[in-house]
């Protein structure tokens, strides 16, 4: 089973990460004002000749088909190119930038993911309740309320109740690891919020749809006590769209990452990406989109992984 | 083993919070700036944008000659200079025991191959228009630099208050800088964290004794408006430099954290296209003048905190007429009206304004359009994004723009390449030989009382009839943390005075 699938999921993998490409390779070069243009400025010394030079020195002046063919055969050499700005290996600027963003969304994702479950749960069971509407309305809020807003909310309010807290920027972990977690947890909190109420409210339909099923009534029947059935029985069937959701939901988040990053100055991919368009940084964005549609395609297929993990029938 | 393994991690906790206890006393001694934007790169003789200026103009490099906080130009690395009698030639005494970051002396050589860099076309700095009168850079000896000039150069000067003095060996290196910056001023490169900060240490041999106050400063690049303000009211950040009045409002007021202010050199305008109709006519041009209401457009766009200004920066006393003297700030839509019946275009006049893409001059463009259409004057808003904008401006691919123009401390540097026909960044088109002639006259003469009136001239007749609607000087602030001492706010934002601060605690 996971050789088919893992050659199945491999054409994906590259047929996703080509249009990709293509895509952000046209799209970058569609927005009027192009990486010369930008560098140079209000800088009106330049002579034509200059700016042509500069254009021929990026390789600007190349038909788009050839610049394509040029920048994608030295990717699948491994090479990703240089950034237009800094001259700087692209893949030094991304293994610079990646951590953070990383971090980031890992720790928002521990803690969505691993609260909405138990909340989840405790939803279902309290179906039709107050506490199980209340817990519906409050889902809606989270998942509407905007990270930006949201964070900027939280940073006005810890500063006027803790203003000692460190929690803008960033320190890596392993320099000053409180540091690293003061600074983070707003952010992870603000990316977090929307993820844990969208998927408390997976779990929770997942468990009501298994909990109306048949080995249910079994076991009830069976005389089974009621936190196996909800834990054993029907939160492991339940988990399948739960999981199926997580590598959606790891699109939101690197999204959502770029928003946040913004707002807590933290220095990851996100703000890399924003100052990559900015500039008109046309390998750091190109690289940059890949790597992050890389991690996404990765994450998805961990989750096709996890299928087979809970549900012994899928792919046998 | 669960147990131990509890006590391992609350052991790390306590360590990392005696850690960071301990360290907080040399934090102190690390001055906490913050920034909006990233710079591009950190060459002095290349860049463009504010963002980068601000980080290494006067701290980083100096520069031969300066400007003090009235604007005045004082001595910098050159402790003295000399004038020949008929004005072309300057020999500049370089100041003893200065020395580069890198530990090398600064020499008369340095100097030389600095101004030479700034002329280089191969290096096409936009500073170059700054040395278009010098004919020769030589050094007598280590400590002397002579300048022969083709013609006399009255702004000369002030122009070199701007060309940073950078270590030999940068000719033809165009790179270099860019990342790794190396200067004689009172801080040095440290360390530079893309999107996260740029780090400056103490230059420990630095040639004014007892500077810098502060062991390093770190400029933290924060984009969010909000998050700025939070770090300054809570104490994170020590500085927000070269905020706007929208920033600076939400500040005012807030416990512990003070607001500098002073008048910028920077203005908006409204510019027009002066090669095609309705605006080659200067009676529709002097018509949108008469049209505009400057207070109403600073109340609303700056929230108050500006002036109504001419071409040159009230900041200048010296030389910025009084606007007063201008009949066509006087506002007055009927004249307006009358202005265009005279001119006999089609109406209403309808025209697409280019608008920079950033918050107050997009504010101004709105109130601008309501003004004129009152007169019948029809505007399209065009807001591009940045890189759209610089190429149309550039260009001259426009009916109308509204932007900001950085202004200078000699009134030659951008009157002359902005207005003069032909001038570098006359995308205008604006051709008038009386203007021409005074600009002229202004640049060559070193008489002080005949390029004053050139100068007067020439600002009121580009204040009425010229290529440009000037709108409005706009108050700039610093913030400061309430302990931090001795930091200036400079109207052309240079950060030169934190050599000087001291802060005290956080």
């Amino acid at each position: 089973m996971p050789l088919k699938l893992l050659r199945v999921r491999l054409m994906d993998l590259v047929i996703v990460l080509f249009g990709v490409s293509v895509i952000t390779f046209l799209l970058i070069r569609l927005v009027p004002g192009d990486a010369v243009a930008i560098m140079l400025g209000a800088n009106t010394e330049v002579t034509p000749d200059r700016i042509a030079e500069l254009r021929a020195r990026i390789g600007l002046d190349q038909p788009m088909p050839v610049q394509y063919v040029h920048w994608i055969s030295g990717v699948l050499r491994g090479d990703l190119g240089n950034s237009l700005w800094t001259g700087r290996p692209v893949a030094a600027e991304i293994g610079q930038h990646i951590w953070p963003t990383l971090q980031l969304a890992t720790l928002s994702l521990v803690l969505g993911a691993g609260l909405a479950v138990p909340l989840g749960v405790l939803m279902a069971r309290l179906r039709g309740g107050v506490w199980d509407s209340a817990m519906q309305m409050g889902s809606v809020v989270g998942l509407t309320i905007p990270s930006f807003w949201l964070g900027i909310m939280m940073i006005l309010t810890l500063s006027a109740f803790a203003p000692e807290l460190q929690m803008l920027g960033y320190v890596p972990f392993f320099e000053d690891p409180l540091g690293n977690l003061s600074r983070l947890v707003l952010p992870a909190v603000a990316l977090a919020l929307p993820i844990l109420a969208s998927l408390a409210r997976v779990v929770r339909s997942a468990m009501l749809d298994a909990l109306q099923q048949d080995y249910v009534r079994t076991a009830r029947a069976k005389g089974v006590p009621e936190r196996l059935i909800l834990f054993k029985h029907a939160l492991r069937n339940a988990l399948i769209p739960f999981v199926t959701n997580v590598g959606i939901l790891t699109g939101y988040l690197l999204g959502g990452a770029i928003v946040v990053e913004q707002v807590f100055a933290v220095p990851g991919l996100g703000r890399l990406l924003l100052g990559a368009i900015a500039e008109r940084n046309y390998p750091l964005l190109q690289a940059t989109i890949l790597v992050v549609t890389f991690v996404f395609v990765l994450v998805n297929f961990v989750v096709d992984l996890l299928y087979a993990f809970i549900d012994p029938r899928v792919g046998s | 083993m669960r147990v131990s393994k509890l006590r391992t991690i609350l052991m790390a906790g306590a360590v990392a919070l005696l850690g960071g206890a301990g360290a907080r006393p040399a934090l102190a001694q690390a001055l906490q700036v913050a920034v909006d934007a990233s710079p591009a790169g950190l060459d002095p003789h290349i860049i463009t944008a504010f963002a980068s200026f601000q980080i290494v103009n006067g701290t980083i490099y100096e520069s031969l000659t300066s400007v003090d906080k009235d604007l005045r130009v004082v001595p910098g690395l050159a402790e003295s200079w000399a004038v020949s009698p008929d004005g072309k030639t300057y020999t500049f005494k370089l100041r003893s025991g200065v020395t580069f970051h890198n530990g090398a002396p600064m020499q008369a050589a340095d100097v030389v191959a600095s101004l030479e860099r700034v002329r280089s076309k191969d290096i096409a700095s936009p500073l170059a228009s700054r040395l278009a009168a010098v004919d020769a850079i030589t050094a007598a000896d280590d400590a002397t630099v002579t300048l022969t000039l083709k013609e006399p150069s009255a702004p000369l000067l002030a122009g070199l208050s701007s060309i940073a003095v950078v270590p030999r060996g940068f000719l033809a290196d165009k790179d270099g800088l860019q990342r790794q910056p190396v200067g004689t001023g009172p801080f040095k490169f440290k360390e530079w964290q893309p999107n996260g900060f740029i780090d400056l240490t103490r230059h420990e041999g630095y040639w004014t004794k007892g500077e810098p106050k502060v062991e390093s400063v770190r400029f933290n690049i924060v984009p969010e408006s909000a998050t700025r303000q939070v770090g300054v009211a809570s104490g994170q950040y020590a500085i927000l430099p070269n905020i706007d009045a929208a920033t600076a409002l939400q500040l005012k007021g807030r416990p512990n954290v003070q607001l500098a202010q002073t008048l910028e050199l920077a203005y908006s305008l409204i510019g027009f296209n002066t090669s095609k109709p309705p605006f080659d006519n200067a009676k529709v041009r002097q018509a949108v003048s008469f049209a505009l209401n400057r207070k109403e457009i600073i109340d609303a766009a700056l929230f108050g905190s500006g002036v109504p200004g001419g071409p040159i920066s009230p900041a200048l006393t010296a030389w910025a007429v009084n606007v007063d003297r201008f009949p066509c700030y006087k506002t007055d839509p009927a004249k307006a009206k009358a202005l265009i019946a005279e001119a006999g275009v089609p109406a209403p006049i309808k025209a697409t304004m280019l608008v920079l893409p950033r918050q107050d001059i997009k504010d101004m463009a709105q109130v601008v359009q309501q003004q004129l259409k009152s007169v019948g004057i029809d505007l399209e808003l065009k807001i591009p994004e940045l890189g759209q904008f610089i190429q149309d401006w550039r260009n001259s691919n426009f009916d109308v723009f509204a932007s900001t123009n950085a202004g200078a401390v000699d009134p030659d540097d951008y009157l002359y390449r902005t207005f003069r026909s032909g001038g570098s960044t006359n995308v205008f088109k604006y051709a008038n030989p009386e203007v021409d002639k005074l600009l002229d006259e202004g640049r060559v003469s070193t008489q002080p009382e005949a390029r004053k009136a050139a100068y007067d001239r020439v600002q009121t007749i580009l204040a009425c009839d010229g290529p440009a609607a000037f709108l409005a000087y706009g108050q700039l602030f610093s913030a400061v943390r309430n302990g931090v001492k001795e930091f200036e706010i400079m109207p052309n934002r240079s950060l030169g005075s934190l050599a000087r601060t001291t802060a005290a605690g956080r």
